[in-house]
This record gives C-alpha cells, sequence and structure tokens, in this order.
C-alpha cells in the first residue's frame, strides 16, 4: 500500500540521505577536531604538569639535591599522561622509565631548569616523555563519545522531524489528493478541510480547490442545460431540414456536397442521377443547359446578392421534363469558409400549366394550327427578326354551304382537313394559320410569286379532292381564293400588309365562279 | 567542549611581566642613582670574621651560601650564614639585593625544604649587637650589616651596590 513515488517516502528518504550525510560528514569534521583538541591539550597538560613541578625541580639543582629531584620526577610520572621522565643537571640525575619510552621510539618535550635565584642561569633540563598512546586512546574515546552523541542527536532530531512533517503536511496533503483523487468533476462533493490546516497553505489549497470545483460544476450545469438546448434546436432544425418539400444542398464552392436533404435525394433519384456527393460546380451536371445558370448565379453573387432563376433539369437518363426554381446563397461560415445553400423547388407543373395556357392562347383549338393571335405574335416576330416573307390570305369557297347543309360538325371537320393539308403541303419553314372562321393564312417563306404559286399549287390541288360526309353519296368539294402580299416588298406594315393581301383576297374570290383557276391574286403595291 | 587557556593566559602575563619590566627598569636605575650617596652610607656589606682567611665572596658563593646548597666557603672551611631578626628591614632589604625575592617567598622556600632536605636555613641572632658578638667569637660565621655598622672585627666581602 505504501507509494514509492509518494511524498511520504520521497520526503523520508531524502531527509534521511541529507541526515545521514550531514550526520557523516559532520561527524568526521568533529572527529577530527576533538581529536587534535584532544591531543594539543594533552600538550599543553604536559606543559602545565611541569609548571607544578619547576619550581621542585629548579631548587633540586640549585641544591643538587637528589631527593628533591626525585620528588618532581615522581610527580611528573604519577600522570597517565607521562610515560616517562628525567632531569639532568651537572650533579643530579634521576629518571623513571626513561628505557622504555626511548623502546617506543616516543619523542620527549624537554624544559630548561634554571637557577631559582638567578635568571638565566641554566641549570639542568627536564625531558618528559609524553604516553602517546594514553593520550590518543583518550584523544579517540572523547571523539567517539561525541561521535556517538551527535549520532544520537541527528536520530533523534531526524525522526521528530519526520514524524512533525509527515502528521504536519504530508498525511493532510495525502488525504486531501486522495479525496480530491475521488472526487468527479461536476458534482456537488468537496474536499473536506483538514484539521487545524484552516489557516495554512493546505487550507488555501484546499479552498482554491473547492472553489474551483464549485465553478467547475456551474460550468457543467450551465453546458448541460445549453446542449439540451441545442439538442433541442437541432432536432427542430434537422425535422425543418429533413422535411423540407424543397431540394436544399450546402455544398463548398467547388461542388463537394456537405449536406443535402431528403428532397434533394428524392429529386436526383427522380432525374435518374446516380447518388453521389458531388454533382459539379453549382450541381451544373443536373442542370440542362449549366452555362446559363453559372452565368445567372456568378452574376448575382457579384452583386452580392442571392440568386434566383428558373431552370431545366438535364433529362437525359429519363423523359421527364423538370423545371426548377434555383435559389442560391453564398454563406460564409465564422472559419472564413465559404459555402453555397442551393435550394431547388419543383415547378414543372406551374411550367406545365403556363405552357398551357400560352398554348391556348396562340393555337387553334379545333385544328391545332396557329390561332390569330398566335399568328400576329408570329408575324411580329419574323419582321423583328427581318425575315422576308409572303403572307397568303386564303378564304374557303363554299365552307357556309357545307356548314349550312350538314351542320357544325361537318364544318369542324371541314377546317380540320383544310388546316391538316395545309400542314402537310407547306414547306418545312411556312407556317400555317387560322385567322379567323373559314379563313387561313400562311407565312411563306418566299420573295418571288413563282415560288408562292408553287405552294399554292399544291394546296390548291389538295383542298380541291372530294370529301364524303356521313351515308351521302354525293360529294363536297371546296376550293380556296388566296389573296398574297410580300413582306417589305408589298408593305412594312402588317396592318397594311394583311389590308393588301385582303384586298387582294377579295378580287380572287370574284373568279371563283367565272375563272376558278384564278383563284390566287397578289397584292399590287401599296404605293400603287 | 572544554577549552584550556591557562597556559596562553600565563604564556601572555609574562609576556605582560616583561613589558612592563623593560618600562619599570630605566626608572628604578634612575631611583638608585640618584640614591647613590645615600647608598654608600647606608648601604648593606656582607661581614665575616676578621679570623676568617676568606677575604671576598662572590655573589653566587653568597646565594649558595644563604640559600642552603654549600655550608662552607670555597677553601673548604666550614660556613654559617647569620640572618637578623629584629630588624626585619634589613633581612628583607638583604634579601631582595641577594636574591630578589620578597621575605615571604624566601620562607616559603625554606618552609617547602624543612621536610625533605638537607639543607639548613641561616642560623638566628637577634640583633646587630649580637651579630657582632657571634662575629667576633665565630670564624665560620657570615653576615650581613649596614656599611656603617661595620666594626673591626667585621671583614667586609661583598657590598652591595
Amino acid at each position: 500500500m505504501i507509494n514509492i513515488h509518494g511524498l511520504g517516502v520521497r520526503f523520508s528518504i531524502f531527509l534521511i540521505a541529507v541526515s545521514v550525510i550531514v550526520v557523516l560528514l559532520t561527524a568526521e569534521f568533529f572527529y577530527r577536531a576533538t581529536y587534535q583538541h584532544e591531543i594539543t591539550e594533552a600538550n599543553n597538560d604536559i606543559e602545565e604538569l611541569y609548571q607544578t613541578v619547576s619550581a621542585t625541580a629548579s631548587i633540586s639543582a640549585f641544591l643538587e639535591d637528589q631527593d628533591l629531584a626525585k620528588e618532581a620526577v615522581n610527580g611528573l610520572v604519577k600522570s597517565e599522561k607521562i610515560l616517562a621522565a628525567s632531569i639532568k643537571g651537572q650533579q643530579i640525575y634521576y629518571q623513571v622509565n626513561v628505557e622504555e619510552a626511548i623502546k617506543k621510539g616516543t619523542e620527549p618535550r624537554v624544559f630548561v631548569v634554571y637557577h631559582p635565584f638567578i635568571p638565566d642561569d641554566k641549570l639542568a633540563q627536564v625531558s618528559i616523555y609524553p604516553n602517546a598512546n594514553h593520550i590518543i586512546e583518550q584523544a579517540t574515546e572523547i571523539s567517539n563519545d561525541n561521535n556517538y552523541s551527535l549520532y544520537v542527536l541527528a536520530a533523534v532530531v531526524g525522526l521528530v522531524a519526520l514524524v512533525i512533517n509527515y502528521m504536519i503536511i504530508i498525511a493532510p496533503m495525502i488525504r486531501v489528493g486522495r479525496s480530491l483523487h475521488e472526487i468527479a468533476p461536476g458534482t456537488p462533493q468537496r474536499l473536506n478541510m483538514p484539521d487545524y490546516h484552516a489557516k495554512s497553505e493546505i487550507g488555501t489549497l484546499v479552498e482554491d480547490t473547492n472553489q474551483l470545483l464549485e465553478k467547475v460544476e456551474q460550468q457543467f450545469n450551465q453546458e448541460r442545460h445549453l446542449r439540451s438546448e441545442i439538442e433541442f434546436l437541432e432536432q427542430r432544425f434537422r425535422m425543418l431540414f429533413e422535411n423540407a418539400k424543397s431540394a436544399i444542398v450546402l455544398m463548398t464552392d467547388n461542388g463537394f456536397i456537405q449536406l443535402r436533404n431528403n428532397a434533394f435525394n428524392e429529386l436526383v433519384e427522380r432525374m435518374g442521377f446516380e447518388e453521389k456527393q458531388d454533382y459539379g460546380e453549382l450541381l451544373e451536371q443536373i442542370f440542362d443547359d449549366p452555362r446559363a445558370v453559372k452565368a445567372s448565379v456568378y452574376e448575382a453573387f457579384a452583386r452580392n446578392e442571392f440568386a434566383t432563376g428558373e431552370f431545366k433539369l438535364s433529362c437525359k437518363n429519363t423523359n421527364q421534363l423538370v423545371w426548377v426554381q434555383l435559389i442560391a446563397n453564398p454563406i460564409i461560415a465564422d472559419d472564413g469558409v465559404k459555402y453555397y445553400q442551393l435550394t431547388l423547388n419543383d415547378i414543372s407543373k406551374r411550367k406545365k400549366e403556363l405552357q398551357k395556357l400560352a398554348l391556348q392562347a396562340d393555337f387553334d383549338s379545333l385544328t391545332g394550327i396557329y390561332n390569330r393571335n398566335g399568328g400576329e405574335k408570329l408575324i411580329a416576330k419574323l419582321i423583328s427578326k427581318g425575315h422576308h416573307f409572303a403572307l397568303a390570305l386564303l378564304d374557303l369557297n363554299g365552307f357556309k354551304a357545307v356548314n349550312d347543309i350538314y351542320g357544325h360538325d361537318a364544318g369542324d371537320e371541314v377546317l380540320e382537313f383544310v388546316a391538316g393539308q395545309l400542314k402537310r403541303n407547306v414547306r418545312k419553314n411556312d407556317v400555317a394559320i387560322r385567322w379567323g372562321g373559314d379563313e387561313f393564312v400562311l407565312l411563306l417563306q418566299a420573295e418571288d410569286e413563282e415560288s408562292v404559286k408553287n405552294v399554292l399549287q399544291k394546296v390548291d390541288s389538295s383542298i380541291k379532292q372530294p370529301f364524303y360526309f356521313g351515308d351521302k353519296e354525293a360529294p363536297t368539294t371546296i376550293s380556296m381564293s388566296v389573296g398574297v402580299s410580300f413582306y417589305p416588298h408589298t408593305s412594312a406594315d402588317i396592318e397594311q400588309l394583311i389590308k393588301q393581301a385582303d384586298i387582294a383576297m377579295y378580287k380572287a374570290k370574284q373568279n371563283k365562279v367565272s375563272a376558278p383557276e384564278k383563284y390566287l391574286i397578289f397584292a399590287s403595291n401599296s404605293e400603287d | 567542549m572544554k577549552m584550556n587557556y591557562s597556559l596562553i593566559t600565563s604564556a601572555k602575563q609574562a609576556n605582560k611581566l616583561c613589558m612592563r619590566l623593560i618600562f619599570i627598569l630605566p626608572v628604578f636605575l634612575l631611583l638608585i642613582s640618584s640614591s647613590y650617596s645615600y647608598a654608600q652610607e647606608n648601604s648593606i656589606v656582607v661581614v665575616i670574621s676578621s679570623k676568617n682567611q676568606i677575604n671576598e665572596l662572590e655573589k653566587r658563593e653568597l646565594i649558595d651560601l644563604y640559600m642552603g646548597k654549600y655550608n662552607s666557603f670555597a677553601n673548604g672551611a666550614s660556613a654559617n650564614p647569620i640572618d637578623v631578626v629584629n630588624d626585619e628591614e634589613l633581612k628583607a632589604k638583604f634579601y631582595k639585593a641577594l636574591v630578589g625575592l620578597p621575605l615571604a617567598r624566601v620562607n616559603a622556600y625554606w618552609s617547602r625544604l624543612k621536610f625533605s632536605g638537607r639543607a639548613k636555613p641561616p642560623s638566628m641572632e637577634n640583633s646587630i649587637k649580637d651579630i657582632q658578638k657571634r662575629l667576633s667569637s665565630d670564624a665560620s660565621a657570615l653576615a650581613y650589616v649596614y656599611a656603617s655598622e661595620v666594626t673591626d672585627e667585621m671583614k667586609v666581602v661583598y657590598r652591595f651596590d
């Protein structure tokens, strides 16, 4: 359960290591110091010892008194610090143990014995042989004692430091650390203040940590709340996006689709395109005329507007004709990346209806060829484009009789027949128009009378075919009278052009009985 | 740890003493020279019996005799130094001049030797009169007197300057 890398172990190891090193170094230093001191002390002691007997020695040397000399020397060797001593004067000599000392190679300390009454008069000398063994023994013993007490002291201090430190710092830290470890952020759990640490650094640490936990919890709660809000919104947005009837895509400016909704997928599927992430720049591959799309969209973008337009989708994979309203919106995201939002609304149905309306306006519902309205538009268009053409105004002869005799249905039948013959016999670029009633107009690509005659010859012979109605055995035949004017030769004015053709046609009408072969008359120049 | 400074201090004191002596010495000499005439009259002399053959003694010989090293003169004749008891001043002056020690120290010296030494302190005479009497009869006697008290029976063998 002990963590080798834990604070307690680390601190203990460090403290023990440092104390051991310090104690060893200190002990070594003190040992040497003490030892040296004791040796010096011993030498000083010897000098002092000599001082105590110096008077006796001096007197004995003066009096040449052997007994006194003996007393002095004996006094010296009584000390354990002195191994041997001798006194040597002119008349006296006494020694104790000197031979042994010399054998041991001990160096003596020599003191001069002066005359007790005449200063500077040397009478003798005292040699003292220190008991080196004893002195060293003594020094070692004292030094060792010192060291042992140092060790004990260091051990006690170290142990106390260790215990106090553990109790005051490490144990509370470990407790705080453990409880912090067990706290899950964002919960109302908090650290307990260790006893007696309310005002210590550990107390501050605990307080700060608790404040931090408080903040974390607040933020967690806020975050949770926000997340749920965002989730709710996201759900709604997704619903909105996914269920939109319009096809919506979000794409990068190089055409890669980031986001698409179901409607888009359905549209693509319906048009027979394979499902993929990239349909080219601005979805160009799905449009019938990509160039028009791009031109229109980029033109709008250049004006900093969103682009809108109606375009036909490519129908190469399907027979369907689909028109869409395209809304393209450039979006710059927060990170500066450019996106395009493209919305495609299927407007095929509306388009079809509109076309139908246009058709109804321009075509004759009975015969399916242009009606007068369509014809006039066509003439205006031809004129505006600068085309030259011949305008032939046809009026049927005998139609009223058919109508009167056989009824309206028969009349309609005749009109349908004529329209069919006209369509069949004119050239590809010529146009047949029902001008109203039994009047028809042919717009012929011709500038000379000859080619007009050629065309109308065919038309004339085709409508003169006998016609059988119901069970009537006698066939009915109809004919036509035609007036022709040339644009712009006859007139450059459309009204005038028609009027001239009409006049010519009436002229031809005069011939319908007398000279049916002259059914065709060209209008004279309006200026004539 | 106990430190022993006694030796150092004693050495220092000795050194101080020396220094003091160096300063005191000239003053001392001055004093001596100024009182020279008085000293001439009142100086202490060492005398022996006129019967004694010795004519002169050295200071060292005097010390040896008075401090108990020898009890005979250089020529082998026995010598008996005599201290005066009544005149403390004379005695003090004498010892001061001879060994440079106050009387107390001289007494201490003899006390120490009383139990262990062969050496004997000088014999005693009460007064100058007794000394004069002793000298007239005892040829081995040796004493110190003021120069003014020297009689015919005495022979001056040493004169303190």
